[in-house]
């Protein structure tokens, strides 16, 4: 099969997990309304300024809201029986799940404008270089949907895929930069924080709104999300695949 | 690819869940354009040989070949000659009828102007036309049957795999579906089917193969098979009174005896006298014989004999899938 082929495959898919999956309520609760409460929580409680506030609470939508719709994504086709139809279909493993990965990408920079416009606006806070905020928005959007993926492959029914997702989310809520900067953490709790997704996505948020030009740290923290999706795409295909056997 | 006459060629298949066999050894050649029925009782091992067949599981030993294209080694291009309907409805509630059927065309590479086309030949052939357009949710178990084997049929797949594909349907749907296969073979589709129903699998088949515990255990024609049993005849009675198996197992020349609701199938011998013998059974224990029919072996007799079972056993068999759970 093509690489064309499998490509266009993989956006039928997400067509089609975007009008199966967009208006669960899952993605409103988990993806849209518990990380604004969340950060309105902590916010109203520490000083931070508006250009942190902001990157943080973004990429925690974005977070949530990506890693929502894909922890579910997969692990309903398997409860409903739909996964074997996909399976049996002449689309492989890697297209399966890279479609359904696009779906999640797309939710994530809807919910982000969502949350970006007002909250700015209110703020009365610029965005030095909107384009760079989009593509990590965007980037981000399709590391966390990934992690989704790898959830929702490993888990068998929708409560351990919520499980699974929590215990990913908010340890890296804490420790990915949102709420108190890396800078501030322990050396340990820094370290651990480097090796989170997130934490690179607000990096490359806050620079994208800081600076009109895109900078080394930029570039370095957008390179390392593609590094974390195609780890967690490739692991995500390998144990798809393994289910087969 | 090599050209061959042979639609599938499944050469000595076998799967182990730990210690367990689930498929044992099994081979056999599926001829293009023939149909060909998998009969067994429940963890025979012939949805485990069709998930094989059709790449959903990998075996641990031996090979499939879909019109020449091996299905682990070829996989995707093997995947695109054939059609799937699982015993369990696998369509999403979420979409239209039309949208899944052309969702099933897209991920089968059919053209884009014949989707919409094919969608609605379907749902017309299928008597789902005017619902077409409504979410699959609301629709009855039957209307998801029809809907799940009208998705499988889309792409006009070379070679088609129906497991139990009239369970769940009415009578008038199954006989409806029956006529859809029988005029897809026409078409040329070969065709490989697990029913539990071993009267349709004796009206479809070409050739069936009888599977037990991961192993196939007669592979003939279907007359071949009825013409196996020992004795060739088969006498069905009732008495006035009650009679146990037990009872007319006693009787000189009966081979086998099995319970049919109110009547008692008797597998006897080639004795002329059969009849005498059972009127005098009847005589001595003052009972009046109230229907005697003598009947040609059917498949359910080849079956039975075959496999092993007992009745009751092939009765547990057709109990119909339990639905899935739905988390959504």
């Amino acid at each position: 099969m093509s690489v064309k082929e499998g490509l266009t495959k993989a956006l039928y898919i997400a067509r089609k997990d975007m009008r199966v999956y967009y208006l669960k309520a899952p993605n409103f609760t988990y993806g849209l309304l518990m990380p604004v409460a969340l950060y309105l929580a902590f916010s109203a409680a520490g000083n931070l300024n508006p250009g942190t506030l902001i990157s943080g609470l973004v990429s925690l939508v974005v977070l949530f809201g990506s890693t929502s719709i894909e922890a579910v994504a997969v692990v309903m086709e398997k409860t409903n029986g739909t996964l074997e139809r996909l399976l049996a279909a002449p689309v492989s493993c890697f297209d399966i799940l890279f479609g359904k990965a696009l779906a999640g990408f797309m939710l994530g920079p809807m919910t982000a404008v969502v949350v970006l416009v007002p909250v700015t606006i209110i703020s009365n806070t610029s965005v030095a270089n909107p384009l760079a905020v989009f593509v990590a928005i965007a980037v981000s959007s399709f590391t966390f949907a990934a992690l989704g993926i790898l959830v929702s492959v490993y888990a068998k029914w929708i409560p351990e895929a919520q499980m699974y997702s929590n215990f990913l989310r908010f340890p890296m809520a804490f420790l990915g930069g949102a709420f108190i900067p890396v800078e501030t953490m322990p050396s340990l709790l820094q370290i651990i924080s480097r090796l989170l997704p997130l934490t690179y996505s607000i990096e490359a948020m806050k620079e994208g709104m800081a600076n009109t030009s895109v900078t080394g740290t930029y570039l370095l923290d957008i390179s390392i999300l593609v590094f974390f999706s195609i780890i967690i795409m490739i692991v995500s295909t390998k144990m798809l695949e393994k289910r087969l056997s | 690819m090599t050209i061959t006459t042979s639609a599938i060629i499944a050469t000595d298949l076998l799967k182990k869940y730990g210690s367990l066999k689930a498929v044992n050894g099994v081979s056999f050649t599926v001829g293009k354009g023939s149909i060909f029925g998998l009969l067994g009782p429940n963890g025979a091992g012939k949805t485990t040989t069709i998930r094989i067949m059709t790449g959903l599981t990998k075996s641990d030993s031996g090979s499939v070949s879909i019109l020449g294209h091996d299905i682990k080694t070829d996989m995707i291009e093997a995947k695109k000659k054939i059609g799937i309907v699982p015993e369990a409805s696998n369509i999403y509630e979420e979409m239209t009828a039309e949208q899944n059927l052309i969702f099933a065309a897209e991920l089968y590479g059919v053209p884009s102007k014949e989707r919409k086309k094919r969608a609605v030949e379907l749902l017309t052939d299928f008597e789902l036309a005017e619902r077409s357009h409504d979410l699959v949710v609301g629709f009855s178990r039957g209307m998801k049957r029809r809907l799940t084997i009208a998705c499988g049929m889309v792409h006009r797949p070379e070679v088609l795999f129906l497991d139990e594909p009239t369970t769940g349907l009415d009578v008038q749907s199954a006989l409806a579906l029956r006529e859809q296969i029988r005029k897809l073979n026409k078409e040329g589709t070969t065709i490989l089917l697990t029913t539990h129903y071993l009267e349709e699998a004796d009206q479809l088949c070409d050739t069936i193969a009888m599977i037990n515990r991961g192993k196939i255990v007669a592979l003939d024609k279907p007359e071949n098979l009825k013409a196996s049993v020992t004795g060739s005849r088969v006498i069905e009675l009732s008495f006035s009174g009650q009679v146990t198996e037990a009872d007319l197992a006693s009787i000189k020349d009966v081979i086998e005896v099995h319970r049919a609701g109110d009547k008692l199938r008797l597998i006897v011998g080639d004795a002329e006298d059969i009849i005498g013998e059972i009127s005098d059974f009847a005589r001595s224990r003052k009972l009046n014989i109230t229907t005697i029919h003598t009947l040609k072996p059917s498949l359910e007799d080849a079956f039975l004999k075959i496999t092993g079972l007992n009745p009751e056993d092939a009765t547990k068999d057709k109990e119909p899938p339990k639905p899935r759970r739905n988390d959504g």
